[in-house]
């Protein structure tokens, strides 16, 4: 169980709160680059850790992030006319560059000086691989730009597709770093999934369904470590970095490219999650991309022109019995992405964690809710800055090794759970 | 057989004759303490077989291991200096009268 003082602190990440503060150090997903796909494009409506802003790409094809609303009378500034340089509002024709600035005022003298005082809160917006990047937080303190692999290589390596998920940010993250679930929820996808099918590693997923986690600090977080048995004398490990706040990397299964997620808070009850794949050393074939594209793997079909998936909460999840009951589908649900979804939505918007019942194989979630609370509370109280912040906390990958039952499995990963740029990663 | 003693929230004592070797948790369940619950069967995940064990057996007992000191900052309903997860004490000779108090709920 989680105390409720501690879960109100964990999960409320709005303007002011501890865990939004803590949210606001770091950079974070803020839309898909495609999104905003060319210059004075539609501005999109964003809502960001309880905060309603705008993103804009200008004439000029500079990216920016500011308050929804026009300081004027408050009109919604998403009806807004995106052009020569600006954003600018259809009712009384107030424009914004960027920055925030208001930069004309139209019923104001040609020599009024009124609109250099008006200016709206704005964050800076950054396209790194897929994703347009934003920090929310103070300017003085903010970071270098994010150094996460997936995002960085080149773009024929590299997949990113995002969904709504309707619940609080931290009951989904914790499945991203719960490797138990794997053998039951998503056991279907084991077997016929074209993005995870036909590697060693699923045979020792599916023999052995009590995992033993042992769980050690990183730099900017946890790894996860997962521990099934191989053959005689060996254990498969699989690893689980988590770089604080919320991104997971799923080990990786045979060949197939390796992927994971951003979990990012739209307000108390919703979020964002961000899936990825991609293959340090080559191209996604077509095939791959292709299956990304509908949906398989860790990717999720959603209705066209929005990012709610297809199967949601209000048809069921498209729950199929009959699926459920051959096994093709565990738990009846399609995909690995809406299983996840299905089932963490149906625990309420914010699950009231007092009445859990944790067990050794939520080793994982105890110590990364333990991270978290010490991290926001060092942040509120002395201005400490958290892990992960450092560029240098981004270069991790996740693992699936088979080694020795005496070997110390951090040790023996050293090399395979850090970003070693050419060199595929370690996966059975 | 060293004694345990557990303090009732109102005072009374149960006195538990142990086995070496056995955890403060399963001596209590064994012998129907009531206040000791240990749902996850001994494995530091769940804080409800939590106590607070007096003052002069800190010492002997030992401080909290590193996931049971995770669960004691985010379960038990008050941490105190002798709180400890009573399934991560090892009964032993030294023990013999030990004594631990029972929070009146366990989470």
């Amino acid at each position: 169980m989680l105390r409720q003082d501690i879960n109100e602190l964990l999960t409320r990440t709005g303007p002011g709160t501890p865990m939004g503060e803590l949210f606001r150090q770091y950079w974070i997903p803020a839309c898909l680059a495609e999104e905003l796909s060319e210059n004075d494009c539609p501005p999109i409506r964003l809502k960001l850790l309880s905060e309603r802003l705008i993103a804009f790409r200008d004439s000029h094809g500079r990216y920016g992030l500011i308050d929804e609303f026009c300081a004027h009378r408050g009109a919604s500034l998403w009806f807004g006319r995106n052009e020569e340089g600006g954003l600018r509002c259809p009712y009384h024709g107030w424009k914004y560059d960027v920055t925030g600035q208001c930069v004309e005022v139209p019923s104001e003298a040609d020599n009024s000086s009124f609109c250099q005082n008006v200016k709206l809160t704005a964050y800076p917006l950054v396209k790194i691989g897929d994703v347009l990047w934003t920090h929310m937080g103070d300017p003085a303190k903010r970071p270098p730009l994010p150094e996460f692999e997936f995002a960085l290589v080149p773009p024929e390596q590299t997949y990113t597709s995002k969904r709504l998920q309707e619940c609080n940010w931290l009951q989904a993250f914790e499945g991203g770093i719960d490797s138990s679930h794997v053998t039951w929820l998503h056991s279907g996808g084991l077997k016929s999934d074209p993005l995870f099918k036909g590697a060693k590693g699923n045979e020792y997923n599916q023999k052995d369904t009590k995992p033993f986690f042992e769980v050690v600090d990183s730099d900017g977080g946890l790894y996860v470590g997962a521990r099934r048995n191989a053959e005689d004398g060996k254990y498969y490990w699989r690893i689980t970095p988590w770089v604080m706040p919320s991104f997971t990397m799923v080990p990786p299964r045979g060949d197939h490219p390796i992927h994971g997620h951003f979990w990012i808070p739209i307000d108390d009850e919703n979020c964002w999650v961000y899936s990825f794949d991609y293959h340090p050393v080559r191209a996604l074939t077509a095939v791959e991309r292709q299956a990304m594209i509908e949906g398989h793997g860790v990717h999720s079909e959603n209705i066209p022109g929005t990012y709610r998936p297809v199967a949601n909460r209000d048809n069921d999840y498209l729950m199929d019995r009959e699926k459920q009951r051959t096994g093709e589908w565990y738990s009846g649900v399609k995909g690995i992405a809406i299983q996840d979804a299905s089932v963490q939505e149906s625990m309420g918007p914010i699950v009231d964690r007092t009445k859990e019942r944790l067990v050794p194989a939520d080793a994982g979630i105890i110590k990364a809710r333990q991270k978290l609370r010490k991290a926001a509370i060092a942040l509120r109280d002395h201005g400490i800055t958290p892990p992960g912040v450092d560029p240098a906390h981004h270069r991790v990958r996740s693992a699936a090794v088979v080694l020795p039952h005496a070997q110390d499995f951090l040790d023996a990963v050293k090399d395979d759970v850090r970003v070693r740029p050419g060199v595929p990663i370690s996966s059975v | 057989m060293p004694k345990v003693i557990y303090v009732g929230d109102d005072g009374t004592e149960y006195a538990v004759d142990a086995v070496v070797g056995e955890s403060v948790m399963a001596a209590a369940v064994k012998n129907g303490v009531p206040g000791i619950v240990g749902e996850c069967g001994g494995n530091a995940s769940c804080a409800t077989c939590h106590v607070w064990v007096r003052e002069e057996f800190g010492p002997a007992v030992g401080p909290p291991g590193d996931l049971e000191e995770d669960v004691l900052d985010l379960a038990v309903s008050e941490r105190r200096g002798g709180s400890r997860l009573s399934c991560q004490i090892t009964v032993g000779p030294g023990l013999d009268g030990l004594t631990v108090d029972v929070p009146p709920v366990q989470p």
